[in-house]
């Protein structure tokens, strides 16, 4: 029968070319839904790496009027040493702008080995950071003071990037180039990754530099953890000490809490975009499969009755009507498959291939599942054509 | 072989009810040539498509190779209908998208039999009907007396005990419909097929053991 049902579609190749083209785009539309949704869902399911929860990020513009770096450096420590005296603070560290959830980004590119690695995130940061975050320290050690003005450049990564660089070996006293020109970089340390674009953005490479006394002229972020209990009066308390010690100086506290939700909103709308432009195609391909199938069941109601006449049961036309959709179905998610499967073939997106063949498996079940119900009615109608009013009818 | 009891059929709509038979008693014995004749809207069809099981009576029994049929549900009827039953149509019905030979597989299809079974009976119906160089053409692609030849091999190809004919010659000129009609009577004579034909041609139906006529849905011969 399958091969009956399968020589009556290619016979009319034609007229079911447009059903399958039509089933083809929704299956690929469908695909990116699920890539989208499923890569999102993966790095939401991924720990963030810090915790964000009460922490503050202050910002503020340099005002001062010397270009000292010393001078600078003292008043800045000074600075944040006061702030972490403040009650309700547990920790504060210095930061360049480029905090998490902020759109400031700072990148740059580094070689190992031969293997140039682009769109690495550079943070300027102070030895508070790790702190400040609570964020892990996976292997080696963090910047301390036998760091400072020591003639080897020294350096800490996240944990992607060391292990795009040495894989499962270890980073520590390894060394590599940067795009700046600076031979020979000592890594000293690997930091846990952290989700600096959000809840639902990938992982990115990072190398986190220790500040030193040039770059107090051009940072601007301090962030600072707070105690539960920390609440507006205390904000308020905060933000004018920062506006007594910065004349002159915009200053905004804003919560990471905050700046997260916002920067979520980056990946969840164009994905809530996408899934509206597909629920729109997916209705429209279920009304184009429905209004074909009923359209071929009163065209071919002399077939039908024929077949009623010869021996067919009603469930049996009915399953035929059924299957010659899923086999249309079928057509279509060859060529589909044969499109999708480039992309974890030429490592599309820089995603990884489970989360393309799962979102394709998923397509595939949708789009069948599709198929299924909206040739069901119709094919229950034929089977309900009685043989010998459509053979009249004919 | 076939056995109609006071067969009755009512067509009825929400403001007419037509009567399309009434009170039809016919036995039609095995290996008989039975033709009925009448004019146009007399019931024959009607009468034709309750005997083939393709329709139900408004009242009455039928009862076909000694089996009544009243009972029958959708599958019974289909099986039966595909095992004892073969159909012809004055306008064929065969099924543009497939080649004559897919078409004479037809009934095959709904019984448990293999692909290459199915060709070679197949085959062999199209050989009795003088078709054998046409398997691979499509109806389109035939003369009105081959498509009929065609229909004919269909009808033939699971070898039923009876065949239903309505109007087979009804589409052709005289020298095709009498070789349609040679090749039914001598199914009838050669394989002893039971047959029903519904002609509206005097001259095909003389031809046959016995003619029955209606008129307005009773049987008046």
């Amino acid at each position: 029968m399958f091969k009956h049902l399968f020589k009556m579609i290619w016979n009319k190749k034609k007229q079911n070319s447009l059903l399958i083209v039509e089933i083809l785009l929704s299956f690929l539309v469908i695909f990116a839904v699920f890539t989208f949704g499923l890569n999102s869902y993966n790095n939401y399911a991924k720990p963030m790496g810090i915790d964000y929860q009460n922490v503050w990020a202050i910002s503020y513009n340099n005002t001062l009027k010397t270009n000292n770096g010393d001078s600078l450096k003292l008043f800045y420590d000074n600075m944040v040493d006061n702030i972490k005296a403040m009650p309700k603070v547990i920790d504060a560290a210095h930061t360049s702008a480029n905090i998490p959830f902020s759109t400031s980004h700072m990148s740059t590119g580094l070689t190992h080995n031969g293997d140039h690695i682009q769109d690495v995130n550079s943070f300027m940061v102070d030895e508070n950071y790790p702190k400040t975050l609570n964020v892990k320290l996976l292997d080696g050690r963090w910047y301390n003071k036998t760091d400072v003005g020591s003639k080897q450049k020294v350096i800490v990564i996240n944990n992607k990037l060391k292990e795009r660089m040495f894989g499962k070996a270890s980073a520590i006293g390894k060394l590599y180039n940067d795009d700046d020109g600076k031979k020979g970089v000592k890594i000293i340390g690997v930091l846990d990754d952290i989700k600096f674009n959000g809840d639902y953005q990938s992982l990115e490479y990072a190398i986190y530099n220790r500040i030193d006394t040039s770059s107090y002229r051009w940072l601007g972020k301090i962030l600072v953890k707070v105690s539960p209990d920390a609440n507006a009066a205390f904000e308020s308390q905060l933000y004018k000490f920062m506006a007594n010690n910065l004349k002159d100086s915009n200053i905004e506290i804003e919560h990471l809490t905050n700046k997260l939700t916002a920067y979520n909103k980056f990946t969840l709308v164009p994905l809530i975009i996408l899934s509206i432009v597909a629920a729109f195609l997916i209705i429209n391909v279920a009304l184009g499969i429905f209004g074909v199938l009923w359209y071929n069941i009163n065209k071919r109601r002399g077939e039908i009755g024929l077949r009623r006449a010869v021996g067919a049961p009603g469930s049996s036309v009915s399953a035929q009507l059924v299957s010659e959709a899923m086999i249309l179905a079928t057509l279509s998610l060859i060529v589909g498959a044969f499109f999708a499967v480039q992309f974890p073939l030429l490592n599309v997106f820089d995603l990884p291939a489970s989360v393309y063949l799962l979102a394709m498996l998923l397509a595939v079940i949708f789009i069948y599942l599709l198929v299924l119900v909206c040739s069901l009615y119709p094919g229950k109608q034929a089977s309900a054509i009685l043989p010998a009013v459509a053979l009249h009818e004919e | 072989m076939i056995k109609l009891q006071n067969i009755q059929k009512v067509y009825r709509t929400d403001t007419i009810e037509t009567l399309a038979l009434n009170g039809i008693n016919l036995d039609v014995a095995k290996g008989e040539f039975l033709s009925i004749m009448g004019p146009s809207g007399c019931g024959k069809s009607t009468l034709l498509n309750i005997m083939g099981l393709l329709d139900e009576p408004s009242k009455g029994n039928i009862s076909i190779a000694e089996q009544p049929t009243g009972k029958f549900n959708d599958k019974q009827l289909a099986k039966f209908r595909n095992q004892k039953l073969g159909f012809i149509f004055q306008s064929y019905h065969l099924i543009g998208d497939l080649q004559v030979i897919d078409n004479v597989e037809l009934p095959l299809l709904y019984r448990d039999t293999t692909a290459k079974e199915r060709r070679r009976l197949a085959t062999e119906a199209l050989e009795k009907v003088g078709l054998s160089n046409r398997i691979k053409h499509f109806p389109k692609q035939l003369s009105g007396g081959q498509r009929q030849r065609v229909a004919i091999a269909r009808a033939i190809v699971g070898n039923p005990e009876i065949i239903l004919a309505d109007e087979p010659t009804g589409n052709l000129d005289s020298a095709m419909g009498n070789e349609i009609m040679e090749i039914l009577l001598q199914l009838n004579r050669v394989d002893g097929t039971t047959i029903v034909m519904v002609t509206h041609d005097e001259n095909m139906a003389q031809k046959t053991h016995r003619l029955v006529r209606l008129f307005d849905g009773s049987q008046v011969q």
